[in-house]
């Protein structure tokens, strides 16, 4: 058999592992930050009845609402929540793929 | 201080001097010729440098390069590499590229490569036992016709389908994906130095001189340390008892035979004739296996042009098959400095022969008039601009991979490997078709294992990247050196721990899992706090998800329904993105892999 072939069959059998730890901080400053620019965007833009939907989300985020001192608010539940989400999502990746190689 | 005694002068046999003087050795070099350098022999007729082949300087091996730049110094010159191939009396660049062969075949042929070629991908030789069968393979049957098959059978003397597909395949056999991929992502290799290492298609290094100056000058340094290099020594028995070479014979110039002794001993001859010196003889199957062993001998016309500038190349391929000789080399676009007289052209036309062959003891006259015969019908030179000629010739220059070398040479080996104190090296000495930097390399590791490091000698193969196979530690169908320390293999295993890591697989089920759970349970979690607060309207913009997952509602039975079918649909996602993104990288490694294939082959009949 060749190098490259055997290099090849040896990649294939190299499964990702995530790291919990980085996947949550990616996905907190993403919720963090996507949550945040939502809510400013629509606080900027501004109107009659600035963020009727987005609003909604004080229903889970206790203190949340659309506006300057809510996107900051925002920034800490979206954040929380993103991190909490990655971390498990590469937990249970990690777990399952473990178990399935053994 | 131990004596060692070498037989050869060429590279291999002069390396290892050289090192085992750094070493602090007593090496004595014995040389049947009056010259040495052996196969890379500067041959000087009336001031007229030739090469004997062609010895182009180019290494992957650090430690040979450096070897080189120590021994020559500033004497080495870079220059570029321009060959073609002369087929059908038109004159195609080699490596070939597409627009010029199109051009020189026509349309029609073209087409018919084409089509040639498309039928050796969807239906190859299921077998790849000789040369034929190997290129057919992959350039398709019509192509092997016109650029390998007339020029291999020159060189080679026998049918390509009686040689072995080994030395063809080893160029490919030991392409690292791993190195390709990371060619690919983070660009080409670079050496100790920085620069980008690259390959003997568009450049190459060569002696001011020809390849016999850093032979020369090796001898030179061998002197000033007080290393004798002993020239006119034919050596004629290898006198052994319990298992150990005790001493050498070898007849001088004058017939007188010498008796040379050591505690080492290092053989570059080739492995026939060392078998047939061995006093007492070996077992009658060791001699079969030697007599099996075949070489093809060569023989290079030079002739003395009149005329300023014959050709830009520095050689062309003759694969026009109305014509004997093989190659012709222009040795002053080697180096300028390889004739005397700038007005004048001096090229060596090579013709592969057996020693068996009529032409082989035909008259310098008789040769020459022969190789302007033939430099006439191909059109490259006038009769009358011809002003002078003479004939090298060089026995066994070519050991032979034949369809049964391999089994002889096991049987060779293992019985030489009964020896404790004589290792053999080199072209010859491994019967290998190893090019000049792995025959030296060859001859460093022996010359070590006398001092106690274990290098196999045998593990040498022609592709071997040495700095690659210390920094992989892996071994292949052919054995890497053993001498490799942790210290050193550790800073370049990083890059392979990160193709593993880039290239690494996901899991579709794990990651269909993670999405699955997590995505269920934030719905059902998203429900669950609705219909804890509780109201009027309970999730009204929440509820509206009812319209792609059917039965999700504000209760608790909706919520848990909603989740599972989330969870589903998450699932189903997670596991595309996974066999997506894991086909992706498997093709893109497929498309690396088969791009390297490709380069690797492109100067194929370069290794012919």
């Amino acid at each position: 058999m060749s190098r490259a072939k055997k290099e090849a069959e040896e990649l294939s059998r190299v499964v990702i592992r995530i790291h919990a730890g980085v996947l949550a901080v990616v996905c907190a400053l993403i919720g963090g930050f996507g949550l945040f620019g939502m809510t400013l965007w629509l606080v900027v833009k501004g109107g009659a009845r600035v963020g009727v939907h987005l609003q909604l989300l004080s229903n889970y985020f206790i203190g949340y609402s659309v506006t300057w001192t809510g996107s900051l608010i925002g920034f800490f539940y979206g954040a929380l929540l993103g991190g909490v989400i990655g971390w498990i999502i590469g937990k249970i990746y990690n777990a399952v793929a473990g178990f399935r190689q053994k | 201080m131990s004596r060692v005694l070498i037989t050869g002068a060429g590279p291999a046999g002069l390396t290892a001097a050289y090192e085992l003087s750094k070493l602090g050795l007593r090496p004595t070099v014995l040389e049947a010729d009056d010259q040495v350098g052996g196969l890379s022999r500067t041959v000087n007729y009336r001031g007229y440098r030739f090469d004997i082949g062609g010895h182009r300087f180019f290494s992957k091996v650090p430690l040979i390069n450096e070897l080189w730049e120590e021994i020559l110094r500033e004497d080495f010159l870079v220059r570029p590499r321009l060959s073609r191939i002369y087929y059908r009396e038109r004159f195609f660049d080699y490596p070939l590229k597409a627009a010029n062969a199109l051009a020189g075949l026509g349309p029609v042929e073209a087409f018919l490569i084409g089509l040639s070629y498309t039928k050796a991908r969807l239906f190859p030789h299921a077998e790849e036992t000789n040369f034929e069968q190997w290129v057919s393979n992959r350039f398709g049957d019509r192509l092997y016709q016109i650029f390998f098959k007339t020029y291999t059978e020159k060189v080679w003397g026998i049918p390509c389908t009686e040689i072995s597909a080994d030395w063809a395949a080893q160029r490919i056999k030991n392409l690292s994906l791993r190195e390709a991929l990371r060619s690919a992502l983070l660009g080409s290799k670079r050496g100790e130095d920085g620069e980008i290492i690259t390959t003997l298609i568009d450049q190459f290094n060569y002696p001011r001189f020809g390849p016999g100056m850093m032979w020369e000058r090796c001898k030179d340094l061998l002197a000033a340390r007080g290393h004798e290099t002993v020239e006119g020594v034919r050596v004629e028995r290898v006198r052994h008892r319990h298992g150990r070479v005790e001493c050498v014979y070898g007849r001088r110039a004058t017939g007188e035979l010498a008796e040379f002794g050591a505690e080492h001993f290092i053989s570059t001859m080739p492995l026939r004739e060392l078998i047939h010196a061995l006093d007492p003889p070996p077992p009658d199957e060791v001699i079969a296996a030697a007599n099996r062993l075949r070489y093809r001998d060569y023989l290079t016309v030079v002739l003395i042009v009149k005329r300023e500038e014959v050709f830009p190349d520095n050689w062309i391929y003759i694969h026009a098959p109305e014509v004997k000789m093989g190659r012709i080399q222009n040795y002053k676009n080697w180096s300028p400095e390889m004739t005397p007289d700038p007005s004048r052209t001096s090229l060596g036309l090579e013709y592969f022969l057996w020693e068996k062959d009529e032409e082989w003891d035909w008259p310098r006259e008789r040769l020459v008039k022969l190789g302007v015969q033939e430099c006439v019908r191909i059109g490259i030179v006038e009769p009358s601009e011809v002003e002078d000629g003479t004939v090298v010739r060089m026995k066994k220059a070519y050991p032979v991979y034949d369809q049964n070398y391999h089994e002889s040479l096991a049987i060779i080996r293992n019985y030489l490997e009964s020896f404790s104190n004589l290792q053999t090296v080199g072209r010859n000495g491994l019967h290998r078709y190893n090019n000049q930097d792995h025959s030296m390399l060859t001859a460093v590791y022996a010359a070590r294992n006398i001092v106690g490091e274990q290098n196999d000698v045998w593990a040498v193969n022609t592709e071997m990247e040495y700095h690659e196979a210390e920094a992989t530690g892996r071994q292949g169908d052919r054995l890497t050196p053993t001498r490799v320390t942790a210290g050193a293999m550790a800073p370049d295993e990083a890059p392979d721990d990160l193709i593993d890591a880039v290239f690494a697989k996901l899991d579709p089920v794990a990651l269909g899992v993670a999405l699955s759970v997590v995505s269920g349970l934030t719905l059902f979690l998203a429900s669950a706090t609705l219909l804890f607060k509780g109201g009027k309207n309970v999730g009204l913009r929440l509820r509206l998800l009812g319209n792609y997952l059917i039965g999700f509602e504000m209760t608790w039975t909706g919520a848990l329904i909603g989740a599972v079918e989330v969870g589903i649909g998450a699932f189903a996602l997670g596991y595309l993105v996974a066999w997506g993104r894991n086909w992706l990288l498997a093709a893109y490694c497929y498309l690396v892999a088969r791009r390297a294939e490709a380069k690797a082959r492109r100067d194929l009949l370069d290794k012919v």
